[in-house]
């Protein structure tokens, strides 16, 4: 019996062959059987090759026999029906084979598909959750209240902000030391100023402002108001607030050139009750205020939470910045306006002024006892102020006339006009620029730095002038005795803003006075000089 | 005295003046999914209120969960009418703002819902997991896409839907119910806080196997989307869900919009108002709309909130409240 490797290498073998073409068939079909066999379990194979390699008998292929003359054709037969039948054995084996392996791969393909959508969801919803996160962080941070602390102040805030309060504060330590004035005045250091300001916003447009004073020797409230923006244009404040006639009057008081404002400021009203439209037109380039108030009567550093008289007050001031918004820089800064107020029937003692005070915060004039207001008071106001760079200048000159009655003998009525003016300016040595509202420093004061804040050197010039008829002879409302029928001053000084919340201030004044006819000692009997130092907190 | 009257007056009536200005200006503070309801209507009522009065309307919207979007009302955000999700919501902002009437509901027909829907679902295309009513939703394996009952009321919806079913299904065994809705939210792998989200979580991010969603909102993500994306299944039992609408007095009467605002909720049970509501996959109540859209809907049995959870005073303390059913079952 030939083996299968012997019949692949004998030619002898297959001249028994009964014919080539035989011959040819079944080797084809054992060459692919087998090359398939060896494809699809190449295990397998490489076990057959080593075997014929080292001359093992090969598994499974029958041998072929050869065949003679006379009975080879039925054996040849029988052994091709033998080798077909094998290869059919062994091509159902590769078939199962070859289909066992498909159904491995499918189901080896369906569990990473599996795992790969489970995957991409894990990773989907792990996406997700975080944008959620992210969502929900951002909602929660637009729903957390506002805390700001900086050098404007303290404020809490809603998140929508629509609901505001901020705390801020004025302090001043002043010290004043008057020069050759016979110690008729105390020299000393006196608390000006000490303000908590409470200030803020309900419902987005009403802001209100809670002002009390604990400086001074008195507590008094200085503003308590409400006020609602309807818009820049259009906004309704009410309760006790400045009247708006006077432009140094409605300055800051953290923000004035000097420690106190000028004589002009004698014949303004202060802080009053009442209710005021208000607005700022074309982005500021005009503003104006109208208002009905209870009416005060001229200098009045006391305020009060009442009404005096029975009538009322109507007061309003129109203010320009005709280039604020333009493009020409040297003149975006200029001002000017006029302020001013009417009451048809002030009347009574406290209608009028308790008296007019120096800067140095002395009386030089007062009614004398027994004169009444009785009757119109009007004031008006025009006033303007420049400012360009370090620069600036404010100016403002006002008349206040009032109806006025001696009660005492000689009895009598006249209508009185007293006029005052000043002019102020400001030279910010460091360069920063001067503006209405201050100076903020470019440097804050830090020595360790080699930063030292801001110097301003400052000067005023000022008058007052009083009715000629005040001082009338027949009809006196006055006497030149005790007051003086003007004040003429000037001022200089030296401003040093340590930062945005810290200033300190000097400052000289020299006040002279006439028309006084009184022996001394009284103050408007001789010049008044005066030395002014401050320590300011504002924030 | 009299000048002070006259001079007082000089001064407030040029507030006045501004404040009668001819632009009528309405907010409607609505749910999420009512986006595209609203702006066909709006359009529809401005053009209505321009015929009839001869002054334009402006309606401005704002949409959220509807929850959170009362919520908002509540702590100011001042809606002229609010178009919410369900009446609980609306009970909110009456009781804790004192913004409406209590009886609110009582002041426009069908307790002041003018349109309705229910709650399906959505599934991806073909229904690969096979998902035919809430028993296969709550298989293990299956991705359930819902928003949180706490912000949303559609997941509030949602929820209460699975819950009836349940309860029908164990003869209104609620230790069943319980145990068949946790096996619910133990599918959930994510909880947006509004429907829309939801939809987005599972339209658009591809998360999910189902999404409970509002009948309209399972339409309009068919016909945003495509056909050929996704399935929508209506399950055997589901809920009549009612969103309610109201004019916010307080808030109405301060902007001086109490007239215009009534007429833009009454103008929702017009022919027009019915139509769009109808054209916009909700299910109309005027009889006619209803038939004309009704083929647009699968047959489903509705259950109410009433018939079934008692109310939805009731069913917010019992489900949806702090330490309720909700807060025991759901675990993130």
């Amino acid at each position: 019996m030939k083996t299968y490797a012997d019949w692949r290498a004998g030619g002898e073998t297959n001249q028994k062959l009964k014919t080539n073409q035989d011959n040819m068939k079944l080797n084809q079909l054992i060459l692919a059987s087998l090359a398939g066999l060896q494809f699809v379990i190449p295990a397998t194979a490489a076990d057959d090759s080593a075997t014929n390699s080292t001359g093992a008998v090969p598994p499974e292929i029958p041998a072929y026999t050869a065949v003679d003359g006379t009975n080879a054709g039925s054996a040849e037969a029988a052994q091709i029906e033998a080798l077909k039948k094998a290869i059919q054995e062994l091509d159902q084996k590769v078939q199962a084979l070859e289909q066992q392996r498909a159904l491995d791969q499918q189901t080896a393909t369906n569990i990473v598909s599996d795992q790969t959508r489970d995957l991409d969801q894990k990773v989907r919803i792990l996406e997700r959750q975080h944008e959620l996160d992210q969502e929900s962080a951002a909602t929660a941070a637009k729903a957390q209240p506002l805390v700001k602390l900086d050098s404007s102040g303290f404020t809490f805030a809603s998140a929508d902000t629509n609901f505001a309060v901020s705390l801020h504060g004025l302090v001043q330590l002043d010290s004043r030391t008057f020069f050759n004035d016979h110690n008729l005045v105390n020299n000393g250091f006196l608390l000006r100023r000490a303000r908590p300001i409470i200030t803020g916003t309900v419902y987005h447009d009403f802001d209100f402002n809670f002002t009390p004073d604990f400086g001074g020797s008195t507590v008094q409230i200085m503003d308590a108001y409400v006020n609602y923006r309807y818009r820049p244009e259009l906004q309704l404040e009410a309760g006790k607030f400045k009247s708006p006639v006077g432009l140094e009057q409605l300055q800051s008081d953290a923000s004035l050139f000097f420690n106190e404002r000028s004589l002009v400021t004698d014949l303004v009203p202060n802080r009053d009750l009442g209710v005021e439209l208000h607005g700022d037109l074309f982005g500021g380039v005009a503003s104006y205020a109208a208002g009905i108030f209870d009416g005060v009567s001229d200098y009045n550093g006391t305020t009060v939470n009442t009404d005096s008289d029975n009538d009322k007050a109507f007061a309003g001031r129109v203010m320009l910045q005709p280039l604020k918004t333009s493009d020409v820089n040297a003149l975006k800064g200029l001002g000017f306006g006029v302020g001013g107020s009417y009451e048809a029937d002030r009347n009574g003692a406290a209608g009028l002024t308790p008296g007019y005070t120096t800067d140095g915060q002395q009386k030089f004039f007062t009614y004398a006892t027994g004169v009444i207001a009785n009757g119109r008071h009007w004031r008006v106001s025009p006033q303007g102020y420049y400012y360009y760079g370090p620069f600036g200048i404010l100016g403002e000159y006002v008349i206040s006339d009032q109806q006025v009655s001696r009660t005492t003998a000689p009895v009598g009525t006249a209508d009185l006009q007293n006029t005052a003016w000043e002019v102020s300016a400001g030279w910010v040595l460091t360069g920063e620029e001067a503006t209405y509202n201050g100076v903020t420093p470019r440097r804050p004061f830090d020595p360790r730095k080699g930063q030292w804040g801001a110097w301003q050197v400052v000067g005023r010039y000022e008058e007052l002038n009083l009715d000629n008829n005040a001082f009338s002879a027949s009809l006196p409302f006055a006497v030149s005795t005790a007051s003086a029928s003007s004040a003429h001053a000037w001022s200089v000084g030296l401003n040093w803003y340590l930062n945005k919340n810290i200033r300190l201030n000097t400052s000289f004044s020299h006040t002279v006075f006439s028309g006084y006819t009184g022996a001394t000692p009284a103050v408007p009997a001789q010049a008044e000089n005066v030395l002014f130092t401050r320590i300011q907190l504002a924030f | 005295m009299k000048n002070f009257l006259t001079i007082l007056v000089a001064l407030v009536f040029p507030l006045a003046l501004v404040a009668n200005a001819k632009d009528i200006k309405l907010l409607n503070v609505s749910y999420d999914p009512t986006r595209e309801l609203y702006q066909d209507y709006n359009a529809a009522f401005a053009k209505y209120w321009k015929a009839k009065t001869g002054d334009d309307v402006v309606v401005a919207q704002s949409h959220g969960g509807s929850g959170k979007q009362a919520q908002s009302v509540i702590n100011g955000l001042e809606a002229d009418v609010v178009t919410l999700a369900l009446a609980y919501d609306i009970d909110a902002i009456s009781q804790q703002a004192q913004l409406l009437p209590a009886n609110w509901q009582k002041r426009l027909p069908d307790n002041s819902t003018p349109y309705t829907s229910t709650i399906v679902f959505l599934v991806r295309k073909g229904n690969p997991k096979h998902i035919k009513d809430w028993d296969d939703v709550v298989k293990p394996g299956i991705v359930v896409v819902t928003p949180n009952p706490k912000t949303s009321g559609g997941a509030r919806w949602n929820y209460l839907a699975a819950w009836a079913y349940a309860l029908d299904k164990y003869g209104h065994d609620d230790a069943k119910a319980r145990d068949f809705v946790t096996r619910l939210y133990k599918n959930v792998p994510v909880l947006d806080s509004g429907a829309r989200g939801a939809t987005t979580t599972f339209v658009e991010r591809g998360i999910g196997d189902v999404l409970l969603a509002w009948e309209n909102e399972a339409y309009l993500a068919i016909k945003q989307f495509g056909a050929d994306k996704f399935d929508i299944v209506t399950p055997s039992l589901s809920i009549l869900a009612e969103p309610p609408v109201a004019v916010v007095d307080k808030v109405a009467k301060k902007h001086g919009t109490t007239e215009v605002a009534q007429a833009y909720l009454q103008y929702l049970y017009s022919d027009e108002g019915q139509d769009i509501a109808g054209r916009n996959f909700y299910r109309p109540r005027d009889e006619k709309a209803a038939a004309k859209y009704a083929s647009q809907f699968s047959p489903v049995k509705l259950v109410t909130v009433d018939e079934v959870f008692g109310g939805w005073q009731k069913a917010q303390k019992t489900h949806f409240a702090d330490g309720g059913v909700f807060d025991q079952i759901f675990q993130p």
